[in-house]
């Protein structure tokens, strides 16, 4: 061990010493080297995992003491092997066990210990209008933890940022202050663990674990619905935190009052704080995701390249960011020249999904309505006049171009039609597209702004 | 699928399948007991993806053939079937008839093609060991296995192959049993493998005072072969920490103890301790132990036992289950207590090859 190391470990011992046994000492830490010592962890080395096990097992209590003596405050513990590439022994702080992020080489001031993925913080958060209220309540909530917005409620959907913003939060208040409990997981981990608890007769643990939570992060809570138990425990876990000013943070694929299944009683706590959006990205947002991206793993790619990912991918980021690394590990593992159509070969399968996804039918019903001016409720209606009809032959003939539903599909989606109107009406619209120049000059723009 | 067997053979090879089959499993095939129909007998196996078991029982084949059926409610009908003898007519659909006097059953089964095989054992080390030796071996350990999941490890047995030697230990941190058994067999054949609580049990279930069990050790997995049946289970993977560590090397005093009313001593005083402050506390003192356990509130208990001690009077605590568990364990008359002092390990010892390491509690004074 290093100098300071050593002298820390000095002190360390003569004050562990008196705790145990002068056997126990010399069986379990003679052997022991504290390799690395900062202000919140000490990481010692043991010739094998007995050492760890049987320490951790019987001696952390004394251990502890002996560093709040010496070095006048409690310290993380870690273990590491001598074989290992010092990597991640079992230590012992193991809040929320959410998937553990990529070598903690930088791990020691990140909230990794947490299960939260070190790059996930208000620094690698691209911000534009789509998202501006949510970011700024995010960082409220991170600054002023229970005393701006409680709970918050972040709702999106997938791929636009809802877990990025969490683990921002907590990253943020945890390093502000690392005593704080900050407890992020996911609504179906909650759950689980509450059946287990259940089972085990682990109740009172379980309570006490995350009802003593300085800040709790729960994503995507909509998993909660028709689970009625889970929801009664969430409930009081809710109260109890909400009462004692303790932050709530949660994220869902859609607002709280469209959860199926969900207590009204919940609902409305949900609703009780700030309701922030997340929306797909425009055009501008899109590249400044991909520039920033690019920055953060050193890819150059040609700007054009740039434009056509921000064009083709709309609705997703994490889409847009897999398809940035598909793209950057093409180009420096083959190193052919990227043009539009080996792009367009590459990332055929996410351009399949994105077209899939990216326009629904209600959509569709929306913007011709608006463009035609008559009522929404027309769309599904069985009025006849041509005013009506005809933008409803032009919905169902953009629907049948747009999506994938089938023709039933869409025929039920316009107030119960046959299939065979639906058919009927995408022939009527493409023959009068071919007569008339305006109609088709019409149908584009719809088509454009629904491409956005 | 035609055969007739006698009730008491059926119900007896089913409950050697039974306790493997998993109550809340995500495969409905798992929850089925697979029959296989040939010459005079029908093998049962069932399993739980980790563990399982392969019995049989004689029976009077009429047409062979095998199909799976729902285990818990075949063993629940055939436990309450009126006579002796009873008829299985099985389909190509897998619906079972189920004849015995009067009473008429229909079942409805699973193909056998689903039913996850066994594993093979080619090349694996077969090892030959005596049934009572390893029945006893087990029961000595096996209550020191412990149950954190977080530590999978440990959540097992550890068989230790070494110069004509079979160590089992258990550990769960904070106690260690260790028991040696003797052994014959080709260095090649040394190995450490770590067996999972399940299998265990279920091995101490199937284990007889007689005979030899053959263990087949292939990559990943174990096979043993006893009377009749066969049990098979995934090895945990990972290693086993090295226990040799934790054995103290020299004990400051030795007590000798009659078991039985060490144990029954301690039965009695442990009343008394409650779930906060679980310990019971040993006061040595010349010739004589003083057991004591106390709840604030609700009042204590204290025992007095006379022992041969000549050494110097110290206290020390421990977790009375973890204390008693072993004891009752074991058998023998006597054992012997070594201590160090009040925070090192105490080490109880008997006759023959046997150790159990036990970490002793705080005295908060």
């Amino acid at each position: 061990m290093n100098e300071k190391c050593a002298e820390v470990w000095q002190r360390l011992a003569t004050a562990l010493k008196p705790q145990v046994s002068g056997d126990t000492f010399k069986r379990w830490f003679s052997a022991v080297e504290l390799v690395d010592a900062s202000d919140e962890m000490l990481t010692f080395r043991v010739p094998n995992n007995i050492y760890q096990f049987w320490i951790e097992s019987n001696h952390m209590a004394a251990l502890q003491n002996a560093i709040v003596s010496a070095l006048g405050a409690p310290r993380e513990v870690k273990f590491t092997l001598p074989t290992t590439r010092g990597g991640e022994a079992d230590a012992d702080e193991a809040i929320a066990p959410e998937t553990a992020p990529e070598p903690t080489r930088e791990s020691k001031s990140t909230g990794s210990a947490l299960g939260l993925n070190p790059r996930n913080t208000f620094d690698t958060f691209v911000v534009g209008p789509n998202n501006e209220i949510a970011h700024a309540a995010s960082l409220a909530v991170a600054q002023s933890p229970a005393r701006t917005y409680n709970p918050l409620f972040v709702y999106g959907g997938v791929g636009l940022g809802k877990t990025h913003l969490m683990q921002a939060i907590g990253q943020f208040v945890w390093s502000k202050k690392k005593t704080t409990k900050v407890i992020y997981l996911s609504s179906e981990l909650f759950i689980n663990e509450f059946i287990d608890a259940i089972q085990h007769s682990n109740l009172v643990k379980f309570r006490k674990r995350y009802r003593q939570a300085d800040l709790l992060l729960i994503d995507d809570i909509q998993f909660l619905g028709g689970k009625e138990r889970s929801q009664e425990e969430f409930f009081h876990t809710f109260n109890t935190l909400f009462d004692g000013h303790k932050q709530i943070v949660l994220s869902s694929d859609r607002p709280a009052s469209e959860i199926a299944n969900l207590e009204k009683r919940l609902v409305s706590r949900f609703e009780w704080g700030l309701t922030a959006e997340l929306q797909p990205p425009d055009i501008e947002t899109r590249m400044a995701i991909l520039r920033m991206k690019a920055r953060a793993m050193q890819i150059k790619l040609r700007d054009e390249i740039f434009q056509f990912l921000a064009n083709r991918i709309r609705t997703n980021v994490r889409r847009l960011e897999g398809a940035l690394m598909r793209v950057a590990s093409f180009a420096s593992l083959s190193g052919k020249e990227l043009t539009d159509e080996v792009v367009e070969h590459l990332l055929k399968d996410i351009l399949q999904e994105e077209a899939r996804h990216s326009i629904t039918i209600e959509q569709i019903q929306r913007r011709v309505a608006e463009h035609f001016d008559v009522r929404l409720a027309d769309m599904t209606s069985k009025r006849r006049p041509a005013n009506i009809a005809f933008p409803r032959q032009v919905a169902m003939y953009l629907s049948r171009e747009l999506t994938k539903a089938s023709l039933n599909e869409i025929g039920d989606a316009f107030g119960g039609r046959d299939h065979g109107t639906v058919l009927h009406a995408c022939k009527l619209v493409r023959r009068r597209m071919k007569e008339e120049d305006g109609l088709r000059q019409t149908i584009s723009f719809i088509d454009s702004s629904l491409q956005r | 699928m035609k055969f007739s067997v006698q009730k008491e053979k059926l119900l007896e090879g089913l409950q050697q399948v039974q306790n493997v089959v998993s109550t809340r499993t995500t495969l409905p095939i798992l929850s089925n007991v697979l029959l296989q129909a040939n010459g005079n007998e029908v093998h049962l196996t069932t399993t739980d993806l980790d563990v399982g078991v392969r019995g049989s029982f004689e029976a009077s084949v009429e047409k062979g053939g095998a199909t799976t059926l729902p285990a818990r409610r075949l063993f629940n009908i055939i436990r309450e079937l009126p006579t002796s003898e009873i008829q299985f007519d099985i389909d190509g659909k897998n619906t079972a008839s189920i004849r015995s006097g009067q009473s008429f059953f229909k079942i409805l089964g699973l193909p056998e093609e689903e039913f996850p095989p066994l594993p093979k054992f080619e090349d694996a080390k077969v090892v030959s060991i005596r049934q009572k030796d390893l029945r006893d071996g087990l029961r000595k350990t096996s209550y020191a296995i412990s149950t954190d999941e977080t530590r999978y490890v440990l959540n097992g047995v550890l068989f230790s192959f070494k110069e004509n030697k079979l160590t089992l230990v258990a550990t769960d941190g904070r106690r260690l049993a260790m028991l040696d058994i003797e052994l014959e067999f080709p260095r090649s054949h040394e190995a450490d493998i770590i067996i999972p609580t399940k299998a265990v049990t279920e091995l101490q279930r199937l284990l007889t005072d007689n005979g030899d069990v053959k263990v087949s050790i292939g990559s990943g997995q174990i096979a043993f072969d006893l009377n009749n049946t066969l049990l098979v289970s995934k090895l945990i993977e990972g290693n086993y920490p090295n226990y040799k560590q934790v054995i103290p090397s020299e004990a400051k005093e030795r007590v000798t103890l009659e078991r039985e009313t060490f144990l029954n001593s301690l039965r009695r005083v442990s009343l008394l301790a409650s779930d906060k402050s679980n310990s019971i506390k040993l006061n040595f003192s010349k010739n004589n132990i003083d057991i004591t356990a106390n709840t604030p509130e609700v009042g204590e208990a204290k025992e007095s036992l006379p022992v041969t001690y000549k050494g110097r009077d110290f206290s020390i605590a421990f977790n009375p289950e973890f204390l008693m568990a072993p004891l009752r364990a074991l058998t023998e008359d006597e054992v012997y207590l070594d201590l160090i002092d009040e925070m090192s390990p105490g080490v109880l010892k008997i006759q023959t090859p046997f150790l159990y390491v036990l970490m002793p509690m705080r005295i908060s004074s």
